[in-house]
């Protein structure tokens, strides 16, 4: 099984698995321009994330070890977000009686996601789960788990 | 109440940006327009210091994966919480899917934040299907008038007038009316006409699926 690492927490490190390191890229911001999907379908005008393009979509599982900024996900994390639209297809679909962009790809990846940091209340977590459920639903993976990153070092180690 | 209105867009003043039309037209009938600054190439930490000296901020975004752009993000990284309980948040909200039930994610967020940046929160306004803005304007006047009356009533209430923002925001989500409309409109292949027009115009249309990635 493949699997590919977003990371922007610095203590996590895991061994022979493709690693993206947000904090130590700055992922260019989408200009919301549409290249990618009427003048060269699939591919975005920045060439920066061609190497995740394939790692992520040629992965079985995508693990994401996220940084809470502001009760969200870090603006360089939201920016990755963006320019995922690539992946899908401008079309839309309405079969879930609701409107998401067609899938470009046959498959994605399972999601796990594990966020690092507080929250102010109880709410405002599940805001957030609510919003990275969403995400992936609208991205087409199927199986989606999100969990505070003190889980995955308490079933992994830290380091591991 | 002293305003600054922000525009979210990454398209920033540029002719093809909706938010900026947004923009515009929210302040287009007031006595005395609101400021408009751009967050796209601004410093978002010295836009943040700026912004924080007025009373109200708005901040008029496009709906980016169900949230804002991840250059407005950058900006709310940017801001400190207010020091006194007299500032006030607000956001404008315009996207692509018909529906604004898309926009509920944000919507709790935005809430949440002016929470945590001890801001009283004016509210979010939604208005769906606004992509087409900048390319058939002359299809939106209605859009155009409500968002007029949004801004005078802003000027002179210093909040979202709620009639307006609840016909903005029509429809939240998709009757089962509205679905069969679309299933017609998808299957005689109406709904993708414009795209189309644009993939050959590019010389792209038979590349429209390609998998480059894999």
């Amino acid at each position: 099984m493949k699997t590919v690492i977003i990371k922007e927490s610095e203590s996590i490190t895991i061994p022979n698995v493709t690693t993206f390191d947000l904090a130590q890229m700055a992922v260019k911001d989408c200009t919301g321009c549409w290249t990618c999907w009427w003048k060269t379908p699939g591919k975005c005008i920045y060439k920066d994330l061609d190497g995740f393009y394939h790692e992520y979509i040629t992965s079985d599982k995508a693990i994401y070890f996220c940084k809470v900024t502001s009760g969200f996900v870090s603006g360089n994390l939201k920016t990755l977000f963006d320019r995922m639209i690539p992946l899908y297809l401008p079309y839309v679909t309405h079969s879930t009686g609701e409107s998401m962009h067609a899938p470009r790809y046959d498959k994605y990846p399972d999601i796990e996601f594990y966020y690092d940091g507080e929250f102010e209340s109880a709410d405002s977590r599940q805001i957030f789960v609510d919003y990275i459920n969403r995400v992936f639903y609208q991205f087409h993976s199927k199986t989606i788990t999100i969990k505070a990153i003190e889980e995955f070092i308490a079933e992994v180690g830290e380091g591991a | 109440m002293n305003t600054i209105i922000l525009n979210g867009s990454p398209k920033g003043n540029s002719i093809n940006s909706n938010s900026r039309i947004f923009a515009e037209e929210f302040i287009r009938n007031m006595k005395n327009p609101c400021e408009i600054r751009c967050i796209a190439n601004a410093d978002t930490k010295e836009l943040a210091r700026y912004a924080a000296g007025f009373d109200a901020i708005i901040i008029i975004l496009p709906l980016y994966i169900h949230a804002m752009p991840g250059i407005v993000m950058k900006f709310i990284e940017n801001m400190e919480p207010a020091a006194t309980e007299d500032k006030y948040i607000g956001f404008i909200i315009q996207a692509g899917f018909m529906e604004t039930a898309q926009e509920r994610f944000v919507e709790a967020y935005f809430a949440d934040l002016a929470k945590q940046l001890n801001y009283n929160y004016l509210g979010t306004v939604s208005k769906g299907e606004a992509a087409g803005i900048y390319m058939y304007p002359k299809m939106f006047k209605k859009v155009f008038r409500l968002l007029n009356d949004l801004g005078s009533a802003y000027e002179e209430t210093n909040a979202f007038d709620k009639n307006i923002v609840k016909e903005l925001g029509k429809p939240y989500e998709l009757s089962k009316s509205i679905l069969v409309i679309l299933s017609i409109v998808n299957k005689i292949g109406l709904s993708n006409v414009g795209w189309h027009r644009e993939l050959k115009k590019n010389n792209t249309f038979d590349k429209r699926l390609d998998k480059p990635f894999l």
